[in-house]
């Protein structure tokens, strides 16, 4: 392997520390038919062996990886690449030794596995929904529904913070749990109206005391467009109520995985 | 890896909103394939900066919080247009998407993301075809 020359000035000695990062795994009929920048600004090629093909970029086996620009490469590329081709997505941060070890120990050993799995992943993307309530809104709704709650409002209005903390701990708890009800049943309602275009979905953990709801969804090419329409009559729907967005089409990052990890 | 099975199709067009940071960092440190189930020899250990975009959901600070926010609520509806109080509220849907989810992640991330969250970073030129198809 010596096509691009690294960067590096270091000279010689400490030994050149650079090993390959391993975005995700594609069919081996792929070509990039542009020049990518990958994580260090450092180019991005294929390793092809056979029916596979490992998307890699050298990485100087410095400093930690991870920073804003490394996170944002990673998904960018495996995102861009994904629009025109299956593809396995691999968790940031695979670090391999050598551009043999690519082919010999990530590829060979698993051709039948990653081959099978690009199969079935071929002519589907992933969707991400991700909503968030409007605070105003969602509390309006459970101080409406929430006797024990709206009492406690009164209770609080205009007294001092300390004084009413208690109050405050116990109405600030009763629509935590309002919210994560809400939650709940609106993810399900989500997920139900989209059932019929997607091919299968993976519920997220909240990332947020306000999540309303956060699920991928992998989608067939000829859905996309009723799946689309679909989320967005359903944010229509909840206008003023749940900020809803829809990300995509990315790579399948909630599709694959170890056995061991559940899938809807 | 598990997939559900249905037939490949063609055609595609729509293409929604691109991800903030944040839904990168929930999203690549989180899911898809892990590579040291696989290889076990090769493999560098390099140091993952690692996130934890988690929140506590339920935590006093978030009841706290809660209440404070029906207590603005009562204030807004007082006294109608306080523009900052409505600013405030409202300030969820707004253009700084990652703005609120930002707050959950906390202190650990700002120091990797700062300046780049308004970063509409050009990282084109990733147009790709596949050789003997189509």
């Amino acid at each position: 392997m010596s096509s691009a020359p690294p960067d590096t000035e270091s000279g010689a000695g400490a030994g050149e520390q650079t090993g390959y990062y391993v975005y995700g795994i594609l069919p081996g009929d792929v070509e990039l038919t542009e020049e990518i920048r990958g994580i260090g600004d450092r180019e991005v090629r294929l390793v092809c062996d056979g029916d596979l093909a490992a998307l890699v970029s050298e990485v100087e086996l410095i400093g930690p990886l991870g920073t804003a620009e490394d996170l944002e490469a990673h998904k960018e590329i495996l995102d861009s690449v994904a629009a025109g081709a299956p593809v396995l997505p691999l968790r940031f941060g695979a670090v391999v030794t050598s551009e043999d070890a690519v082919v010999s120990e990530l590829l060979e050993p698993h051709r039948d596995e990653f081959a099978a799995a690009l199969e079935e992943l071929e002519g589907r993307t992933e969707y991400m929904v991700k909503g968030q309530y409007d605070e105003s809104a969602v509390l309006e709704e459970i101080l409406s529904e929430d006797s024990e709650a709206s009492r406690l409002r009164e209770q609080i209005r205009g007294q001092d913070a300390d004084a009413t903390r208690e109050e405050r701990m116990k109405l600030g708890e009763i629509i935590s749990n309002a919210i994560a009800a809400k939650r709940e049943e609106d993810t399900e309602q989500l997920v139900s109206r989209l059932a019929d275009h997607s091919v299968a979905s993976v519920v997220r953990e909240p990332t947020h005391e306000l999540e309303a709801v956060h699920v991928a969804f992998l989608v067939d090419e000829e859905e996309e467009d009723d799946f689309v329409e679909v989320a967005e009559d359903l944010e229509a729907d909840w206008e003023g109520r749940v900020e809803l967005r829809l990300l995509g089409p990315m790579a399948p990052y909630d599709f694959v995985g170890t056995s061991q990890e559940d899938q809807a | 890896m598990s997939i559900a099975a249905t037939q490949p199709g063609a055609g595609r067009s729509t293409r929604p909103e691109p991800s903030g940071l944040v839904d990168v960092i929930d999203t690549i440190l989180d899911k898809g394939l892990v590579i040291d189930a696989y290889v076990r020899v090769s493999l560098v250990g390099i140091e993952v900066l690692t996130i934890d975009a988690r929140i506590v959901i339920a935590s006093v600070d978030t009841y706290l919080r809660f209440a404070e926010a029906v207590n603005r609520l009562d204030i807004s509806q007082e006294k109608e247009g306080l523009p900052e109080l409505v600013g405030d509220l409202t300030q969820g849907g707004a253009r700084h998407k990652t703005k609120g989810a930002l707050e959950g992640v906390g202190q650990k991330v700002r120091g990797l993301v700062d300046d780049i969250t308004d970063g509409e970073e050009e990282r084109e030129g990733s147009r790709r075809g596949r050789r003997g198809e189509d």
